[in-house]
């Protein structure tokens, strides 16, 4: 089984690197932490960098998990392989870009790009954003998926990531005690569907709302709050139609053998408990 | 104010209801029981009444003109509420003491009426009827209770020394010259806000939780009631809140969480600018002139 860590970082291609490097630092918040040939770092946590733009296909797509030991990474391309994904080992340019010590890439059954990184780099210097929106860190994504049935059986079964609830047939899951890292959702093609930064406080949720509002930031959810992970929350679209997410308050769960996944309905009220309708069409 | 009133400021037991003039009794009717979620308790032709929590009532909406309005506020009994006579009249306040009629309409023992010096009408009453029954909403909107009144106020400073010498009130924070007054452990039961003529501002329930704030906020957008101010949260109370229209053009709201101040903490009022963001920490739009 591969053991997931953590969400790592996410790579998105875009054709305006200057607009998308606006947008991550003026209206979501990020830091700089690095300006390469062509391409943007950004900081949102006590790591190196969790986001990174390049020059390029805004359909280039990559979400990287941390994996314990070079063991772990050799046992988990061997896996994979075995199953019949083509994996990619990563060359140490490559590694160097994504400021990691070694990784492998692959597609999940979606066809998502997906990386596993062994030893990412860790920051000396703390994150401090462009502007106060309170982002405590990076902290899930979600993805697309063609086949929920079928994903959720590769994320839980070939990875250690177990179901914390459902939204009609959309798994959410967890790899640790944070009650999703990764999110599904029924999509026809491979994507992220969203990308997550939990700020302090439901405060920073509102603050943020009306400062993106104001600014003409395409809202598509909220502010609402999850029945599901009891996480108050915002989503807006960013470059190239990414959908960010701002939450506050995700459930943990402790309790590994009490805990029992929970199904809720795929229409708006298994999204928001307090009545906010999403802009989102994999959220219908 | 003369300083040298012998005696004890009176105490203030509650903040406990407000009446409203309307000529459209029907209309305050529907908004009271659909919009704010109120159980209806009385009904005449010539006035309704409505509980939000554990009393008899908390707002009456009665016919007549809707600059007609009072504040109600509850004394422990008869004694007090004839020091309060003759303290408000030591300060310059004329205050009448109602008939039996006039305190059995209001449902209590006994009452006295008198205007701060803007013209805002108020009310003391003794033993206000609780209810045995408990409050059962026409909806679900969370409401805890009659919370706190904001009211408009020609002459502050005055109006504020009036809560703070002739009664146990204490200034909790001020923004601008707008003074947030309170008598118990919830930040504020009284708002004085500056304006050009008096009258209530804003009525204010407290509803359980962010979760039951928010869900009215969704709630009344879908019944197109006209929000003006909010979702939002105070710098000064903590409290969150949402200010929508009533009847009338009188302003509602609903507030959740806030500060809580213990007794004899030697907590000091605040002085706030007299900016939006004194207002609100969230940014908020707000369409209240007395609020920006």
């Amino acid at each position: 089984m591969i053991k997931l860590q953590d969400v790592s970082y996410v790579r998105l291609g875009t054709r305006d690197l200057e607009g998308a490097g606006e947008f991550a630092t003026d209206y979501l918040g990020l830091e700089v932490s690095e300006r390469g040939r062509g391409s943007l770092y950004f900081k949102s946590d006590e790591r190196e960098h969790t986001l990174c733009y390049f020059e390029g296909d805004p359909a280039d797509q990559v979400v990287a998990f941390e994996i314990g030991s070079r063991g772990e990474l050799d046992q988990a391309a061997a896996e994979l392989e075995r199953l019949g994904h083509a994996v990619h080992r990563g060359t140490a340019e490559e590694a160097e870009q994504r400021k990691v010590r070694d990784f492998i890439g692959f597609n999940d059954p979606t066809g998502n790009r997906i990386e596993l990184v062994w030893r990412p780099a860790h920051s000396g210097q703390r994150y401090h954003g462009t502007r106060d929106a309170g982002i405590t860190g990076f902290s899930h994504v979600g993805l697309c998926s063609t086949d929920l049935a079928r994903d959720e059986a590769f994320w839980t079964r070939v990875c250690n990531a177990r179901v914390s609830d459902r939204i009609g047939d959309a798994p959410l899951l967890r790899i640790d005690e944070v009650h999703h890292t990764i999110a599904m959702f029924p999509s026809k093609k491979p994507g992220i569907q969203h990308i997550n930064h939990q700020v302090e406080s439901g405060d920073d949720v509102m603050r943020s709302f009306h400062f993106l509002n104001e600014r003409q930031v395409h809202m598509v959810f909220g502010p609402g709050r999850h029945p599901t992970s009891s996480a108050r929350f915002l989503y807006f679209e960013g470059p190239d139609g990414m959908v960010f997410e701002y939450s506050s308050g995700v459930r943990s769960i402790a309790d590994e053998l009490l805990y029992r996944e929970r199904q809720f309905p795929m229409d708006p009220k298994g999204f928001c408990k307090w009545g906010a309708k999403p802009d989102i069409k994999e959220f219908q | 104010m003369s300083g040298e009133i012998p005696g004890d400021r009176i105490a203030i037991e509650q903040l406990r209801y407000v009446r409203l003039g309307t000529p459209d009794l029907a209309t305050a009717v529907d908004f009271a029981q659909r919009v704010l979620g109120l159980q209806m308790i009385d009904k005449t032709d010539e006035m309704v009444s409505f509980r939000s929590d554990e009393r008899d009532y908390t707002l009456v909406y009665w016919r007549g003109e809707p600059t007609e309005q009072a504040v109600g506020f509850e004394v422990r009994d008869m004694a007090t509420l004839e020091r309060a006579a003759e303290r408000l009249a030591a300060h310059g306040f004329k205050a009448t003491l109602g008939t039996a009629e006039d305190a059995a309409r209001r449902k209590a023992r006994s009452l006295l009426s008198f205007d701060d010096a803007s013209g805002n009408r108020f009310e003391l009453v003794v033993r206000p009827l609780n209810s045995g029954w408990r409050y059962f909403p026409s909806r679900d909107a969370g409401i805890k209770g009659l919370e706190a009144v904001a009211l408009r106020s020609t002459s502050v400073a005055r109006d504020e020394a009036l809560w703070t010498e002739v009664f146990n009130g204490e200034v909790r924070d001020w923004v601008g010259d707008a003074a947030y007054i309170g008598f118990d452990a919830v930040h504020h039961r009284l708002a004085l806000h500056p304006a050009r003529k008096a009258g209530i501002l804003a009525i204010e329930y407290a509803v359980e939780d962010v979760d039951l704030l928010m869900q009215n906020s969704y709630f009344l957008r879908s019944a197109q009631v006209k929000c003006v101010d909010g979702p939002g949260r105070r710098p000064t109370s903590g409290q969150l809140f949402l200010t929508f229209v009533g009847p009338d053009g009188m302003l509602f709201s609903f507030v959740a969480e806030g500060d809580k101040i213990a007794a004899g903490t030697g907590r000091r009022p605040r002085q706030f600018a007299k900016t939006r963001k004194s207002f609100c920490a969230w940014g908020s739009d707000c369409e209240v002139p007395e609020f920006l």
